[in-house]
């Protein structure tokens, strides 16, 4: 037995191991170029959600407003009708969006889209991209993957935005620019610069999660992990492989945007 | 402008929860061209309201406020043409340079690029010009050397004279001042009151609501008292102060001066 243990130990990781899975290094490159690109779709797609279901929760459209006011003009006493009147539908829908997708795991999400949505509902065209990545796995990868973080991203955009002092907007607004002049020169640059920092950690959470679409046969890195490990019988080497990669990818991420924060907060220097 | 009158407010209205607070109650007034109107009141007057509602800042529950013979609180006019036509609320802004009590720079500009981003964004004006005439603006209140300079490296004083400058340069033909002086530090009032008050010396038309009665004695030329959403008194900086007639106005020159 002691003998067994010392055996499984020195077989553990081996030199022998990461040759072994070096000879993968076509399929490891496309892993991690499917990877990228998975991150890539996603932080597209969640970051137009985002806005889109931010700019939704902060609308003030409630068609009911005339239920709360009784024949005198005064607000009635009855709570039922003045919390009905409170009802905006668009801010609802996005609200309710928002928290079922931050309720729910990412995986069952996933599986929702390809099995359900897009198995029985939406025929996909199937064809390959760049020579080996199948679409009718990847686009529902990146549709679910987008449709999670527009939901995380629409809390930190909506949050930012809100952040920003009233007094800008009237400023603004006073010197005769529009709203969306206001938007795009005064509210988002100071908001972007302050929730940069929870936009860094979320990109850096949607390259790690893209890790798994590889349980719907998106061939990402740990896709490719998975097919060496099962026809070398190892275990470790791929992984460590894989761990150095995500590393080698999300750690840049991270100082990248640490560095343009520092760029953007020079107004706040003395 | 008939009769040299600049804005003229009808009937005012500004009401919330439906009437149950009467923050406007029914105030009218005609600024003429070259004004300096001193709105005095104590707080929670409306006084603040009213300014804001000048240039909309403030949407009014109803009213009017007639400004180049347009009654800009409505969403339509009817032009010279006999055809309706929108009301476009932030042409009339342009024209309505406002400064306000915690002067609102923008933080993530520099002096100058607060000072042009509206000429270049909004009149189209084009950068080289906007750039030159912010500088000699900047001379003029004495800050010439602060263009590159971001706002949070600047004392509350020279934050607001760049604040008065940057309403400047859009050239407006009437300046609001929503008590300028009021966050600042004691020995910064001074420098912001001498920018405020040559201003009204070049004939500038200004509504200023303040608590700084010298000034109002020394550079207004009209004055009005509000109280809960009335306007109770108007006349001369000079009939206010050395004979109120309203009590409520006597009571409260009592308490300040």
């Amino acid at each position: 037995m002691c003998i067994g243990k010392e055996t499984a130990m020195n077989n553990f990781i081996t030199a022998e191991g990461f040759e072994k899975t070096f000879r993968y290094i076509k399929l490891i490159e496309q892993g991690i170029f499917t990877t990228i690109m998975l991150a890539l779709f996603t932080v597209v797609i969640g970051f137009v959600l985002g806005i889109l279901l931010a700019i939704m929760r902060m609308t003030d459209i409630r068609p009911f407003r005339f239920l709360a006011y009784g024949k005198n003009g005064r607000i009635r006493n009855s709570r039922i009708l003045v919390a009905v009147s409170k009802f905006n539908p668009i801010a609802f829908l996005a609200t309710a969006y928002v928290e079922i997708l931050r309720s729910t795991p990412v995986l069952v999400q996933i599986m929702i889209i390809y099995h359900g949505v897009f198995g029985k509902l939406i025929e996909l065209p199937s064809f390959t991209m760049f020579g080996f990545l199948k679409s009718n796995r990847f686009i529902p990868g990146v549709v679910a993957l987008g449709m999670n973080s527009g939901a995380y991203l629409c809390e930190i955009i909506r949050s930012g935005i809100q952040s920003i002092d009233g007094g800008q907007t009237e400023a603004a607004r006073s010197l005769g620019m529009t709203k969306v002049q206001t938007l795009t020169n005064i509210i988002l640059p100071q908001a972007i610069k302050n929730i940069l920092p929870a936009i860094a950690n979320e990109f850096v959470v949607i390259i790690k999660e893209s890790s798994i679409t590889y349980t719907i046969g998106v061939q990402d890195l740990m896709f490719a992990v998975t097919a060496v490990q099962g026809a070398n019988y190892i275990v470790m080497e791929p992984l460590l492989v894989a761990t150095a990669v995500y590393f080698c990818l999300c750690f840049p991420t991270s100082k990248l945007v640490a560095y343009f924060e520092r760029r953007m907060s020079r107004g706040d220097k003395r | 402008m008939t009769n040299g009158k600049l804005i003229q407010v009808k009937n005012l209205k500004k009401y919330y929860n439906k009437g149950a607070i009467k923050a406007l109650d029914d105030v009218s007034i005609d600024i003429f061209k070259g004004d300096v109107m001193v709105v005095i009141g104590p707080s929670g007057s409306g006084k603040s309201t009213f300014l804001r509602s000048l240039n909309l800042m403030e949407e009014p529950t109803d009213g009017e406020i007639i400004f180049h013979n347009i009654d800009i609180t409505k969403k339509k006019f009817i032009n010279k043409q006999n055809k309706v036509e929108k009301v476009d609320i932030n042409l009339h802004r342009q024209k309505m340079g406002m400064v306000f009590q915690h002067f609102n720079l923008f933080p993530h500009k520099t002096i100058l690029e607060n000072m042009i981003l509206a000429p270049v964004k909004v009149l189209k004006m084009p950068k080289a010009e906007a750039v030159s005439k912010a500088l000699a603006l900047l001379e003029r209140v004495g800050l010439g050397d602060r263009a590159s300079a971001y706002p949070i490296q600047l004392s509350g004083g020279q934050k607001q004279r760049v604040a008065i400058v940057r309403a400047l340069m859009m050239e407006p033909e009437v300046m609001l001042f929503d008590e300028p002086t009021s966050a600042l530090d004691p020995e910064m009032v001074g420098e912001v009151l001498s920018v405020m008050k040559e201003l009204a010396q070049e004939g500038m038309t200004m509504v200023v609501v303040t608590h700084e009665m010298g000034f109002a004695r020394e550079v207004g030329n009209r004055m009005v008292f509000m109280d809960e959403g009335k306007l109770l008194e108007q006349g001369t900086p000079e009939e206010l102060f050395d004979n109120p007639q309203n009590p409520r106005l006597q009571d409260f020159l009592s308490k300040v001066l």
